[in-house]
């Protein structure tokens, strides 16, 4: 079955937005902005993985300096104070914010996995036998921050048979 | 471009005074950022020449604008939950005796928004009201799109989070993709209606409780007077007015006693109010 | 007691329940909350607590402490992003008293633990 169907592109950009009226920009002042620049390059990035009746990732990607923009708002800290450890916490538990969201609007019976973190770019990751099927490519003050879903393929094949 | 210290004091001094919302120095950047959209929204030049125009001619939708720019974005179920637990405790426990014949109560929430105060009335008399007994609520907006998203009466996860107990949240709502919509056992005696306080009312039958909460601070004197008097009409005359925490119909309105409703006042016609009941002048 | 295995959600809900005047006790899973529990003279009043955690996950903590006649004074609510409306349903069966879904705003969640008696009066304006 395909999950644009279930999860649209609107639908996670609304879960975003609420990450950032929440957590990331309580004020107002810097919302995440939009491009659809599939093609921005990214730094580091966190995976939550859905098992169970949909299978697939769901993958957060950011600069370094989004990374450490986070951290500085979840950690009420300065920027120069974050650390490796700081952005891979901030990292995973904002993969696992939007990964349980994705969760609730995938059909009943879906699991998500601990959030696995790497400093690298998203790239950086092969999930193999899966394919990106939708995302969302922002600019945060300047910082790219992107969020893509990716869907077994062996589960695509099935529903499209 | 930053904010002028008059015009920041000029914003403040606005808001504190309609919507109690207090700015601290160091926030204009926030408050120019929130009013860059307004400005645009308006066909202003800038933010700047905004601020001086309605300095120079005040207007209340304009100031409207500027406070809902300011205030958070969400709004709350239960909004201050006095006026809420006055009706479980005060107010329909008289209704019910009152109204034995007719087994039923008609509310009004006038100027109703997305709908929250609507379905708040709506639960808080599901929840109240003895077996047997019917409930009508009508919400009214002068805004065609918040009527239209009142009667979707779908709301996001985040607006859900706020003020709302999490098993009325199963009970009465149900899951839309990321949203949560009110369920149709719930939404099936809540109806919405456009409609513009300041104009004459259409003629309908009289509501048991009016609740009328933050509407009258955006208005002049003379149109809060139009307004309590169209909705006098409309009240019965035994009926309870509820209006926002820092409302009142004193020094506008002779028409209305203030009464203790619980911890909170409400409003009721003078004429009406029976002898020995508790008044609060 | 805020129970996650985030430090960055605790450190959230550090700083909200420091402004209702409570002292935050973390843990990182189920388990280490109620070995903490244990030792502890003294009961919370109040426990934040994630779902989704190694070790013990909330459910499980939520419906152990429910079933200790000792910590019956805990007010227990969920802080999850689990949020269909069967998972609540389950957590307020086996004992929670409120839930909060992520991501929730300062405001948001100060509102919940007012409905809980837990605000004290101007707290939240």
């Amino acid at each position: 079955m395909s999950v644009e169907t279930v999860v649209s592109e609107d639908d996670l950009a609304e879960m975003v937005e609420q990450v950032w009226v929440s957590y990331l920009d309580p004020e107002g002042v810097s919302p995440l902005v939009l491009t659809g620049d599939d093609k921005q390059t990214t730094e580091v990035h966190s995976t939550v993985s859905i098992t169970g009746t949909w299978h697939g990732h769901l993958v957060y990607a950011c600069s370094l300096t989004a990374a450490k923009k986070s951290a500085a708002a979840f950690l009420a800290m300065e920027m120069d104070e974050v650390g490796q450890e700081d952005i891979s916490d901030v990292l995973g538990e904002l993969a696992n914010i939007v990964g349980g969201n994705v969760k609730a609007m995938l059909p009943a019976g879906c699991f998500l996995s601990l959030p696995t973190v790497v400093l690298a770019p998203d790239t950086a990751s092969y999930y193999p036998a899966a394919e990106r099927i939708s995302g969302l490519y922002g600019s945060w003050d300047g910082e790219p921050v992107s969020i893509s879903m990716w869907q077994s393929v062996k589960q695509q094949q099935e529903g499209a048979a | 471009m930053t904010l002028s210290q008059a015009d920041f004091a000029f914003v403040s001094a606005l808001v504190r005074r309609e919507a109690a919302i207090v700015l601290a120095p160091g926030k204009e950047y926030l408050v120019e950022a929130r009013l860059i959209p307004v400005a645009r929204q308006v066909g202003a030049a800038s933010v700047t020449d905004f601020l001086a125009n309605l300095q120079r001619k005040p207007n209340p939708a304009d100031q409207r604008r500027i406070i809902d720019a300011l205030t958070t974005n969400e709004t709350s179920w239960f909004r201050d939950r006095e006026p809420f637990t006055a009706l479980t405790d005060v107010v329909l426990p008289e209704l019910v005796k009152s109204r034995g014949s007719a087994r039923k109560v008609r509310l009004w929430s006038a100027a109703s928004s997305s709908g929250q105060e609507a379905y708040s009335l709506a639960i808080t008399l599901q929840e109240t009201l003895p077996a047997g007994w019917g409930y009508e609520i009508m919400g009214s907006d002068i805004s065609t799109e918040m009527i239209k998203r009142a009667e979707a009466a779908e709301y996001s996860q985040v607006e859900v989070n706020r003020g709302l107990p999490a098993t009325q949240l199963v009970q009465y709502f149900e899951r839309v993709g990321a949203h949560w919509r009110v369920a149709p056992h719930l939404r099936r005696n809540v109806s919405f209606k456009h409609m513009n306080l300041t104009a004459p009312l259409p003629a309908m039958p009289p509501f048991d409780v009016i609740f009328l909460r933050n509407v009258l601070i955006y208005f002049d004197v003379a149109t809060k007077k139009s307004v309590l008097r169209n909705v006098a009409r409309l009240l019965r005359p035994d009926g309870w007015l509820f209006l926002g925490a820092a409302e009142t119909t004193i020094g506008i309105d002779d028409n209305y006693e203030r009464v203790a409703a619980g911890r909170t006042s409400a409003y009721r016609v003078r004429s009406a109010v029976p002898a020995g009941a508790a008044r609060k002048g | 007691m805020v129970i996650d295995d985030s430090r960055a959600m605790r450190m959230i809900l550090k700083r909200i329940v420091a402004k209702l005047n409570f002292e935050a006790i973390e843990a990182g899973d189920g388990q280490e909350a109620l070995d903490l529990l244990a030792t502890m003279t003294e009961v919370p009043e109040l426990a934040l607590i994630d779902w989704n955690m190694p070790n013990m996950n909330g459910l499980e903590f939520v419906t152990k402490v429910r079933a200790e006649p000792r910590l019956r004074e805990m007010t227990l609510v969920m802080v999850t992003t689990e949020s269909e409306q069967s998972q609540i349903v389950r957590a307020l069966a086996a004992g929670a008293h409120e839930y909060v879904i992520k991501p929730f705003t300062e405001g948001a969640m100060i509102e919940k633990l007012a409905l809980l008696g837990l605000v004290p009066t101007g707290a939240n304006s």
